[in-house]
Parts: C-alpha cells; structure tokens; sequence
C-alpha cells in the first residue's frame, strides 16, 4: 500500500510539474527589446559584428573572418527584391540578402498592420540573412568578405530576371554569383569563379543562412522552432538550446553531415529560412553552429551553412560553379509540397513540424483545407470535420457508451457486492463476473478502441496547431483569429471593468471559449461512471478547472474545437443513454405483458 | 524491481491520474488494464510486463469477451 502511495505521489509531482512547464511556457512574456545592444550597433554603424570565434580551418567551414574596416564607409549599395510574395534587397556589401519582407502577410490583425519581416540587416535587432561567399582553401586567395562591395548587372531581382554580382580581386580571380527569384519564395544562387591568374587556385564555395540573435519561442512541447533540416533523409531538428550545449563541446559545430539532396535551414513556427543544393543529386556538406560573440545570451549567433565537401582546385583559365537554392517565405502546406515535386527537394513539407504522426496530421490537414476552401470559414472547417472523424467513430464510440449507460445502471448492485465481499476480493471478483454474465453485458468497449482515439485526436490538434493557413482567420463574435489566444476574460466581466487582470499574471486570463470548453468537460465526466477510487473521483471532479485554466491561453482554434468535440461526444452519449432506457423500458412492458 | 520497470509504472500511475479521468474508464477486464499492467510490470519486469500489457491492451476490444484475467506467474527460474 505505502508503495501505491509513493507512486501517486510520484505521479502527481509529475503532473504538476508537467502542468506548470506548460502554463510557463505557452506564458512567457516576449523579451523585452535590448536597447544597449542596438546603441552599441548604432554609435559604430560601420563595423561588423566580431568574428565567430575561432578562424574556420583551411578546408573550410564558413565563417566571419572579415576585418573591421579602419575608416567608415558610404552605406552599402541595394539591388531591389519583388514578386507578387517578397519586398526586400540585396546587400551589395557582402552578397547578401538581408532585407526581406513577406507582402502577404501582416504581423497583426490590425488593417495597417506592418508586413511580416523575415529577414533582416546586420545593424537591426533581429540580424538575420543568407550569404553567399567562398573560403580560400590555399590560404593565400583573396577571397570576398563582409566588406566587399560588389557589382550588379541587371535588377531589380523579379521572376524572370536574374541579377548577377561580380567581384574581381584584382589578383587574378573573378568571382560572379547570379541571383534569380521565383514568384514566391525561392531565389537560386550560382556562384562561380573563374581563374585567369597565372596560379593555381583552391577556394570552397559556400552558402548559408545566419541569425544573430535568438527569437522568442512559442515554447510548446508539441511545436518545434530552430534549426531544421532533412539531411540524408532523415530529419534533424536542433533546437536552440541544444545547439549551444552541443556547440559548446564540439567547437562550435552543433551538427555536421555531408548528404545529397536535402534541405536545411531555421524555422518559426509559421516561417523558415532554408537553403538546400539546387540539384537534388548534389552532395553538400552542410552544418549547424553556434558562436558566441559575447555579450552573454544577447551574442549568441545561429549558422547554417552548406558547403562543398572539399575545396576546388582552379588551374588557370579554369572556372567552377556550385549551384545552391535559398528559400525564405511562409511555410504554406500546398506551397512546400509544390516545390517538393517540382525541385525534387526531399521531404520538403516535414518544415512544418508535422511530428510522429505526420501520416495522420497531413492527410487532416489536406482535409480540413478542402473544407475551409468549400465553406470559407477555418472555424465552420474545424467543427465540420470533427463532426466527420466523430462520425467515422461512432459504431465503437456506440459500442463504449452503450455499455457504460449499463455500466452506470448496474453500478448499486456493483457497490453493493463490494460492500458485502469488503474482506474477500476474490469472492467480490468473481460475483462481478457472475453479475455481468446474469446482465448479459460487458460492462465496456475496451480500452483498445478508446487508446485508438487518442493519437487521432492529437492529430487533428496538432495540425490546427501547426498549419499556417489558420493564422489571422476569424471565427464567429470576438473570435478574429483563430491561431491566437481568445482575446476575452472572465475577470474583468469579458470587458465590462475597465482592467486587464492578465497583465498581473496569466492565471488570470480566463476566456469566453475557454469557459465553454471547461463546461462540456465537466458534463462530459458527469456522463461517465465515476472511478472506483476514491482519491481518483477526487482528482477527476478537479480535471476539467485543471484543464480549463492550463488551456486558456492556447490558441482559441483549438478551444473551439476541444469544446465541440466535447459537445458532440455529450450528443452522442446522451442519445444513447436515452435510447437504452427506452429500450429498458420496452422489455419491462413487454414482460409484464407474458 | 528494475529503474526501466519503476518508470514505467510511474507512467502508467500518471496516466490513471490525468487521462483516464477525460477518456473514462471503459476496461472489460478485471483486473482492468492499468492495474494489469502495474502487476504485470511488477511481477515479470520492464521486458516481459510491457509487452503482456500491450497485448492485453489489444485483447480488449469488443469482439473479445472480456471478464476475469490475471497476470500469469512469473515461472520460476530454471535449474
């Protein structure tokens, strides 16, 4: 007995904490923006971020080697960016895109609202780019760096005309990168360098994508932000943290893999920033890293980078070129799964964390976008579907409530076997037995058909949680999205006094739909036989207030849908409880009747 | 008892805690699932107890009659 208690405590301890992560997590107030840094960034405009560290090796892993310049220089040149997605330019110092502004998508509901900013210069507070570049292997190349001003031909960048930039060293060398952009969010980069030197050379071209500065996180267990790629047809997701820790023991490299093919990149919960071999049977040696510029957690800087396996060796008059691809955009199901068959880019679509069960979130996914697109409405999409997957399960939900109505009509007589057998459980047991043999019931469906629900159901959640295409849409009344938090709290009257308690702590945000969804729990578990333990029925009339206050602040989408499916498995419990009594009923009659 | 076992009991305590108390409880057996499972992983260890508590998981379903079943004795070691 004492061990079943440790257990139970164990088990609550757990639970508790498990409750309090994720009431921590999903209410991490947004860090609050770091001014001194941005004072330091603006007193000395002109001078880069410090090196990454150590100097990359000869053979060569991208890194910032370039010197801080000893006299300020004019701003760098721009070469525009648009297509009917992207705003943004070209960082002519450096080859760089560093500058790009998703035009279809605001940060806010607000209809003036600024445009959602991918990435961003080096001197703002969220550096982040792509940049094309080449280490000198022989240690004596002049290669291009942070600092060299290049020279574009042709622009701005749109579909169906390329920009090119060169750099010649003035040693012989001639270094070109041609950009060119799609209609959405793809840019391929060629580079290539042409010896007309008298020497032989040895350069490693290299792509990569870099962020200087950690984002905020929406922190969920079931949602992964950072790095990201599927290298070798696996996919590697690292998140931040891990990539410091695993940085911190190997020099820096959080992760290294020559593949062919594949993708790598950061991703946000709606945005990624990858770059991946222009040909799929291209092998690349790419990696994930961390740097340290000081300054504690406020210089921690993020790499991707892909890179030749090993530097070429340029006779003169030779040339060679590496193609590579760079997206940065929104990850829209239809739109990764386009580029996944027209590029041939391995398992593009797994950028959205679709998880362990992708083989159902996807298919749901696909399902409920079909349905937004008949109706209109993500929200009606959401109770539509459920209704079908409720639908789907009904003959073994009908099964399970059947016999837990009987359940529930035998349970006096079961209480009273156990009274009258208190001392003897084996005699106890097998008078149950005889009871549901008298009854001729089975007092229940089993526990396979409800464990079968679950991972179901988890994925519906989770591709509502994770899909782009709920972002910003509205659902009825005070519902204008979907992804975001029900904006109302029972605490100050759903608005009717003049506070916002929420701002003293989030156990104090108690929204409309969240108070909805905790109702149809707690009549949901009404319906239910109560658990024979009577710590256990304790616990379980807390559940639903648990649950409801660790779910009020996930995005009301998902609270719609917990409340519905709620609702519905009430419906359909309720339905059957009544017809089950009639049916009761009928046989009595008809057995009076004989 | 084995640390693999303790943990693994420790789950299935938190399952009967949390999730059990918003699916219900809907086992045919006696003893039910969870408590099968507990024994079990006791009894026979990590191993041997999750794989006979998977498989009584996938006998309780409809079309098995369900009733009285206890977690067999571990047999005792040979020689």
């Amino acid at each position: 007995m004492d061990q079943k208690r440790l257990f139970a405590a164990i088990a609550l301890s757990i639970g508790i904490l498990l409750i309090f992560d994720v009431w921590n997590r999903t209410n991490t107030p947004p860090t609050p923006p770091r001014p001194q840094q941005q004072q330091a960034q603006t007193t000395t405009p002109a001078v880069p971020a410090p090196s990454a560290g150590t100097p990359a090796p000869a053979t060569g892993a991208p890194g910032d080697q370039a010197a801080a310049p000893a006299t300020p220089r004019p701003p760098a040149a721009r070469v525009a960016i648009e297509n009917p997605r992207v705003a943004g330019s070209i960082n002519l110092r450096g080859a760089r895109i560093d500058d790009l502004v998703l035009t279809t998508y605001r940060e806010t509901l607000a209809p003036n609202s600024p445009q959602v900013r991918l990435l961003d210069r080096r001197d703002s507070l969220n550096p982040y780019f792509a940049q094309w570049g080449w280490t000198a292997a022989d240690g004596r190349t002049r290669v291009p760096d942070n600092e060299t001003d290049w020279t574009a031909t042709g622009g701005p960048l749109a579909p169906g005309r390329p920009v090119t930039l060169t750099w010649d060293n003035g040693q012989g060398q001639v270094f070109e990168i041609v950009l060119s952009l799609d209609a959405e969010y793809m840019v391929t980069a060629e580079q290539r360098v042409r010896n007309d030197g008298s020497e032989p050379v040895s350069l490693l071209p290299w792509a990569r994508v870099r962020r200087e500065h950690t984002p905020q996180t929406a922190g969920f267990y079931i949602l992964h932000e950072g790095f990201t790629g599927v290298l070798g047809g696996r996919l590697r997701e690292v998140t931040y943290s891990d990539a410091k820790s695993e940085g911190a023991r190997r020099g820096g490299i959080a992760m290294e893999q020559e593949t062919t093919g594949g993708w790598a990149g950061f991703t946000d919960k709606y945005w990624l920033a990858a770059i991946m071999p222009a040909a799929p049977d291209q092998t690349l040696r790419t990696a994930y890293r961390h740097a340290n510029d000081g300054g504690g957690a406020a210089g921690d800087r993020w790499q991707v980078d892909m890179a030749l396996p090993a530097p070429v060796s340029l006779a003169p008059g030779a040339s060679t070129q590496m193609a590579t691809r760079l997206f940065a955009g929104a990850k829209e199901v239809h739109l990764l799964d386009s580029y996944m068959n027209r590029l041939n880019i391995t398992d593009f679509d797994k950028a959205i964390d679709f998880g362990w069960f992708y083989f159902l979130v996807k298919p749901f996914f696909l399902a409920l976008d079909w349905i937004f697109r008949l109706t209109g409405n993500f929200g009606v999409a959401i109770l539509i579907f459920t209704v079908l997957i409720k639908a789907a399960f009904f003959p073994l939900a009908n099964k399970a409530y059947h016999s837990m109505a009987r359940m529930k009509a035998l349970a006096p007589k079961m209480t009273e076997i156990k009274e009258r057998y208190k001392d003897d459980p084996q005699k106890a047991q097998s008078e149950m037995m005889a009871l549901y043999r008298t009854e001729k019931v089975n007092p229940a469906s089993g526990c396979l058909p409800i464990l079968i629900q679950i991972p179901v159901f988890f994925a519906l959640y989770k591709a509502l949680f994770v899909t782009i295409e709920m972002r910003h849409q509205p659902f009825f009344g005070w519902i204008h999205d979907l992804s975001a938090p029900d904006p109302t709290n029972l605490f100050n009257l759903f608005g009717l006094l003049p506070f916002q308690p929420e701002q003293w702590s989030h156990f104090l945000h108690m929204p409309a739909w969240a108070v909805i969804m905790g109702i149809t729990m707690f009549v949901q578990q009404k319906l239910n036989p109560p658990p024979p333990d009577p710590i256990q029925a304790k616990i379980f009339q807390w559940m639903p207030i648990i649950f409801t206050f660790m779910l009020a602040s996930m995005p009301s989408g998902l609270i719609i849908y917990w409340a519905w499916n709620n609702t519905l498995s009430i419906g359909q419990q309720y339905y059957i409880m009544r017809h089950d009594r009639a049916a009761a009923k009928a046989a009595k009659a008809t057995g009076k009747a004989k | 008892m084995s640390a693999p076992a303790v943990m693994l009991k420790g789950c299935v305590h938190a399952y009967r805690y949390t999730l059990r108390g918003v699916i219900g409880a809907n086992c045919r057996f006696y003893p039910s699932c969870s408590d099968y499972a507990l024994e079990a992983l006791s009894a026979h260890g990590a191993a041997r107890g999750s794989l006979m508590s998977a498989k009584r998981i996938l006998r309780c379903n409809p079309w098995h009659p369900g009733g009285y079943d206890p977690v067999p004795p571990p047999t005792p070691p040979k020689g």
